[in-house]
C-alpha cells in the first residue's frame, strides 16, 4: 500500500494552485482477498485492489463534491476539477458546511495483516460441520473475505485523521431440502478481528441454520389475526433501521414529515427499549471513527428508556433544521438486553410468530410495514408449533415500540450490531 | 469513454486456462433537490482492470483501480496465481467449457457528459414545475442520477468487444398528508439508456406524467388499507415486469437452479397458464432496443435471448459457460459484472412475459371484487418462488370499475402457483430499467410485462 500521507500532502498543494479556500477530503485505499464456495466446494479467489479520493469543495456558500478511484496527479486533479465545477454550478447554500477543528489523530483498528491459511482452515471447518450436523442444509453460496484498508481525511478547519482497519468476514447464502421439498434461501453473516473461535459460533450463524433444517415442511396459514412477533436479532435489526430511518433520519427531519418531529424528551417507546449507535464498543469491530462532515465519532443514544434522545441528523440537516448534530453517521448498532430468556418470552406468547426473515416493502414516513414471514415458526400456546410459508406480518413501526412484550437476555453480536430477541404485540399476521 | 490500451496484454494470457481481460469504468452523476434545497451534487469515476481465469472448473480473479498496460499484466498474473492457489483447495476438476464461437463485437453507442450546471438547471426546472402544480403536497423530492457502464472485454477464446451502457434518470418523489395526518408518498422515474440530451432536452415532455403522479398521491390522500387475504387483481405492467425478474428470473438463473431452486425439477414441465410466455431478451424487443441492450457479456459470450417459459411450459434457464456446459445448452450471454472489481454472476438483462390479446380496460371490467395494482416500491423472491412485492399504488375494483385508492400494501405468493391462475393478459407491455438488482453485485436490468388478471394473497389490516 502506497503511501497516502505524502498523497495527502501532494493534493493539498494542487488543491492550493487551485485556490481552493475550504474543501474536506478522503483518500483511502483498500485491499480484498476473498474465498468464495459454491455448493460446498471452493470455486473463486478474488483480489481486489482499490482506492478511493472524495472531495468536496466550497466556493463561498456553495459547494459541489466529486469521488474517483484515480489517485494519479492526473486523477487528483480531475476530481479538483469536477469537485469545482460543481460547486460553481451550486446555488448558495450556508447550511452546507464541515466539522469544526477536530484535531489530530490515527485510529487503528482490527486486524490489518490475515492469517490466509488459518483463514481457509476456518471455512473448511465449518462446511465440515454444516455437512455433518446439517446434512439437509445446502450452503449454496459462502464468502470469505479478509479486507484492509488506510484512509487519511483532513479539512481546513485543521482536522486530520489516519485510519488503519482490516477484518474477516464471513457470509452465507444456504437452504435445506428433503428430496424435492426445498426451503427458502437465508443468509447470514458476521464479521470478527480474529479467527479464535469456529464460524458455526460466530454471530446468529448456528440459529439460522438448525431453523431452516427445520424449515422443510412449511404450513400455509389460513385467516388472519393479531398476535405477538418475536423479532430475531437480525430482523430486530433491521426493524429499528427502519424506525430510525423513517422517524427522526435527516431527511423526514428535514421535509417535516416525521412522526417524532416534535418528540424529543417525550416517551416515544417502551421504557425497556435503549437503542445507541456505539463505534466504541468492544463488540464492534470496526466501528467509525470520523463521520461523514468531518466530527470525531461519537456513542449516541437514540432512544432511552424508550424516550426519544436526539433526531439523527448530519450536519446539513442541523443546520437547515436548527437542531442539533449527531457526531454519528455510521449504524454500529447497539441495543440493550432485557432480563427474560428468549425461551421464556417464547413461553409466554398465547399466538404469534418467530420472525427470522422479512421480505416486505420499504415502509414510508408513516411506519407502516407488510411484508411476508421469512425463516419464521407459528408459536400457539407458548409452544413451536410449525414453520409457516406464506404468511404476512402487518403493523406500524412507531407502533410496535410502544408494545412491546419482552426483550431478551441474550443478544446476538455479529461484529457490527448488539442486538436481543425484542416481541412485540399488536401485529396482524394473515395466510392464505 | 474508454480507449483500447489493454489488448496487447492478452499475449499474457496462459495456455490450458481460458482467460477474459477486462477494462471497465463507471461513471455517476447524482444531483438531489429535497423540497428545492441541493442536499447532493456529486460526480464519480470508477476504473480499473480485471482478469478472471478458469482452470478446471476453480477461478481466479483479481482487478486493479488502475488503467494501463502494466496493470493489466498485474492482473493477469495475479488471476493466474489465484486460480491455482485455490485449485489446491478445491478438488474440482472439470473440462473447461467450449469455445462460445470468436469474433469481435462493434461498440454499440457513446457515452456523452452533461455538465453539472446543466444537470442542476433540469432538478431546479423540474422543481418549479411541482412546486408550482402541486399545491397540496407536503414535501418533493427530485433526483438526477446518472450511472454509466464502459467495457472493454478480451477473452482467449470466445468474442472481445467494447461496450457501453449509458442510463440517466429523474425521479421526482411526492409527499401528501391524509385526513387522519399520515404521511402517504409516490414517486415516478422518467429516463433510461442513452445520455442526459437523449431524455431531458425538453423537461416539458414530463409535465403530463407528473401531473398524473400528482392526481394519484391526491387520490391516495384519501386511501383504504386493503383487505387482507386471498383475491383477484390486475396485476399493472410495472408489476408484471416485477413479477417476471423477482419471482420468475432468480428461480431459473442457473447458478440458483444448482442450488436447489423450484426450476430445478420443473424444466420442461407446466409451470403458469398457458397465456404465459417469457424471455430474457438480451439487445432487441419487437424490432427495437431493448431497455437496457446487452450485447456482449464479462465472459465473452455474445448475447442472444434466453426463452424462459413458453406458454406455460418452462423451456430453460439463463447461464453462464460453465453452467451451460453443465446442463448441455449454448450460453446466451448472461454471465455480467458491474464494477471493474466484481466477478461476472448470472444476471438478467430484459427480462419479460410478452403481451397477449386482452385490453386493460376490458380486464378491469371483468373483475366483480379485486384490486388493480399498478406499481411497486420494491420486490423478493427465493428459492422456492415465494416473492413479496411493495404496492405503493393500486385501487379497488368494485363491480368492473375502479373504486377508492389503496394504501401501501404487500402481495405475495409462490410463482409457479400463482401464474398459473393467471386467465387474461393484456395486449401491451411496459418496462422499467430505473433500478438494480441486488446479487453480491447491484447490476442494471430492464424488466417488462403485460397487465395480467390473477389470485394473489394481498396484505392488510
Amino acid at each position: 500500500m502506497r503511501e497516502i500521507r505524502a498523497l495527502a500532502d501532494r493534493f493539498d498543494t494542487l488543491l492550493a494552485d487551485a485556490k481552493a479556500e475550504k474543501y474536506t477530503y478522503t483518500l483511502s485505499e483498500s485491499e480484498k482477498q476473498e474465498l468464495n464456495v459454491e455448493n460446498g466446494g471452493f470455486k473463486l479467489m478474488r483480489t481486489v485492489f482499490n482506492n478511493n479520493g472524495s472531495l468536496k469543495i466550497f466556493d463561498g456558500a456553495r459547494m459541489g463534491a466529486a469521488d474517483g478511484n484515480d489517485l494519479t496527479e492526473e486523477g487528483l486533479a480531475k476530481l479538483i476539477a469536477d469537485a469545482s465545477a460543481a460547486a460553481a454550478s451550486s446555488p448558495e447554500d450556508p447550511c452546507h458546511d464541515i466539522a469544526p477543528d477536530q484535531g489530530r489523530d490515527v485510529f487503528r483498528q482490527g486486524v490489518y495483516e490475515p492469517d490466509l491459511d488459518g483463514f481457509v482452515a476456518r471455512i473448511r471447518e465449518f462446511l465440515d460441520t454444516v455437512a455433518r450436523d446439517y446434512p439437509k442444509v445446502n450452503i449454496m453460496a459462502a464468502i470469505g473475505s479478509f479486507d484492509r484498508w488506510h484512509w487519511f481525511s483532513r479539512n481546513t478547519n485543521g482536522t486530520e485523521f489516519e485510519g488503519f482497519g482490516g477484518q474477516y468476514g464471513f457470509s452465507i447464502e444456504f437452504s435445506a431440502s428433503d428430496g424435492e421439498r426445498t426451503t427458502g434461501l437465508d443468509y447470514t453473516g458476521f464479521s470478527a478481528k480474529d479467527l479464535d473461535r469456529p464460524f458455526i459460533e460466530m454471530g446468529d450463524v448456528r440459529r439460522h441454520l438448525e431453523d431452516i433444517q427445520n424449515s422443510i415442511a412449511p404450513e400455509t396459514l389460513t385467516g388472519k389475526f393479531e398476535g405477538t412477533v418475536v423479532l430475531t436479532p437480525g430482523c430486530a435489526a433491521e426493524f429499528l433501521y427502519m424506525l430510525l430511518s423513517n422517524y427522526i433520519g435527516s431527511g423526514v427531519v428535514m421535509e417535516g414529515t416525521s412522526l417524532w418531529l416534535d418528540k424529543v424528551g417525550q416517551q416515544v417507546a417502551d421504557e425497556r427499549l435503549t437503542v445507541s449507535l456505539k463505534p466504541y464498543d468492544e463488540r464492534i469491530v470496526n466501528g467509525e471513527r470520523g463521520t461523514g462532515d468531518g466530527f470525531r465519532s461519537e456513542d449516541v443514544t437514540l432512544i432511552g428508556k424508550g424516550v426519544l434522545k436526539t433526531h439523527w441528523l448530519n450536519l446539513y440537516a442541523a443546520n437547515k433544521t436548527g437542531r442539533p448534530v449527531v457526531k454519528n453517521t455510521g449504524f454500529d448498532l447497539v441495543v440493550d438486553p432485557g432480563d427474560t430468556p428468549c425461551a421464556d418470552i417464547i413461553a409466554s406468547v398465547d399466538k404469534g410468530l418467530i420472525l427470522g426473515g422479512f421480505s416486505g416493502g420499504e415502509p414510508g414516513t408513516n411506519g407502516e410495514f407488510s411484508g411476508v414471514a421469512k425463516n419464521s415458526f407459528l408459536v400457539e400456546n407458548g409452544k413451536v408449533k410449525c414453520a409457516v410459508t406464506e404468511t404476512m406480518v402487518n403493523g406500524n413501526l412507531g407502533e410496535i415500540v410502544k408494545h412491546i412484550r419482552a426483550i431478551s437476555k441474550e443478544v446476538c453480536a455479529d461484529g457490527s450490531s448488539v442486538v436481543p430477541y425484542i416481541a412485540v404485540d399488536g401485529v396482524v399476521i394473515s395466510g392464505k | 469513454m474508454l480507449q483500447d490500451i489493454i489488448g496487447s496484454q492478452t499475449a499474457l494470457f496462459a495456455d490450458g486456462v481460458q482467460t477474459v481481460l477486462r477494462g471497465h469504468e463507471n461513471r455517476n452523476r447524482r444531483v438531489v433537490l429535497l423540497k428545492g434545497n441541493l442536499v447532493q451534487n456529486s460526480r464519480s469515476e470508477a476504473r480499473g482492470i480485471s482478469a478472471r481465469v478458469n482452470r478446471n472448473g476453480t477461478f481466479g480473479f483479481a482487478s486493479i483501480a488502475e488503467y494501463s498496460p502494466d496493470a493489466a499484466a498485474q492482473v493477469i498474473r495475479a488471476a493466474t496465481e489465484n486460480a491455482a492457489f485455490l485449485a489446491r483447495h478445491s478438488g474440482r476438476d472439470l473440462p473447461l467449457p467450449p469455445s462460445p464461437g470468436r469474433g469481435v463485437v462493434p461498440l454499440n453507442a457513446r457515452i456523452a457528459d452533461t455538465e453539472q450546471k446543466a444537470i442542476i438547471e433540469l432538478c431546479q426546472t423540474v422543481d418549479r414545475y411541482v412546486e408550482a402544480h402541486c399545491p397540496e403536497i407536503t414535501s418533493r423530492t427530485v433526483v438526477y442520477t446518472e450511472d454509466s457502464q464502459d467495457r472493454i472485454v478480451y477473452a482467449s477464446d470466445a468474442f472481445s468487444g467494447h461496450l457501453v451502457t449509458p442510463r440517466c434518470y429523474v425521479y421526482v418523489m411526492l409527499s401528501a398528508e391524509s385526513k387522519a395526518g399520515v404521511p402517504v408518498e409516490l414517486f415516478k422515474a422518467f429516463g433510461g439508456f442513452g445520455s442526459f440530451a437523449d431524455h431531458f432536452a425538453d423537461p416539458e415532455k414530463m409535465y403530463p406524467e407528473i401531473d398524473k403522479l400528482y392526481q394519484r398521491l391526491m387520490d391516495k390522500r384519501e386511501g383504504v388499507y386493503a383487505e387482507a387475504g386471498y383475491k383477484t387483481v390486475i396485476l399493472g405492467g410495472m408489476m408484471g415486469g416485477m413479477l417476471a425478474h423477482e419471482a420468475v428470473g432468480h428461480t431459473v438463473e442457473a447458478d440458483l437452479v444448482l442450488g436447489g431452486s423450484v426450476a430445478g425439477p420443473s424444466l420442461n414441465k407446466r409451470v403458469a397458464s398457458d397465456l404465459v410466455t417469457m424471455v430474457d431478451f438480451a439487445h432487441t424487443y419487437d424490432g427495437k432496443p431493448a431497455p437496457l441492450p446487452v450485447y456482449l457479456d464479462d465472459e465473452g459470450t455474445r448475447a442472444e435471448d434466453a426463452e424462459l417459459i413458453r406458454d406455460g411450459i418452462l423451456t430453460g434457464y439463463m447461464n453462464d459457460r460453465e453452467s451451460a456446459q453443465r446442463f448441455g445448452v449454448a450460453p446466451k450471454g448472461n454471465a455480467r459484472a458491474w464494477t471493474f472489481s466484481d466477478e461476472p454472476l448470472i444476471r438478467m438483462r430484459n427480462t419479460c412475459i410478452l403481451p397477449g390479446r386482452s385490453t386493460v380496460e376490458e380486464m378491469i371490467a371483468s373483475v366483480d371484487d379485486g384490486y388493480y395494482l399498478i406499481d411497486s416500491g420494491n420486490g423478493q423472491a427465493d428459492l422456492t418462488g415465494e416473492f413479496m412485492f411493495g404496492v405503493t399504488c393500486g385501487y379497488e375494483i368494485k363491480h368492473g370499475k375502479l373504486g377508492r385508492a389503496l394504501l401501501d400494501t404487500t402481495v405475495t405468493g409462490v410463482a409457479f402457483d400463482m401464474l398459473r391462475t393467471v386467465d387474461m393478459v393484456s395486449d401491451e407491455v411496459q418496462w422499467s430499467s430505473s433500478g438494480f438488482c441486488g446479487k453480491k453485485q447491484p447490476m442494471a436490468v430492464g424488466m417488462g410485462g403485460p397487465h395480467m388478471r390473477c389470485k394473489i394473497t394481498i396484505g392488510g389490516r
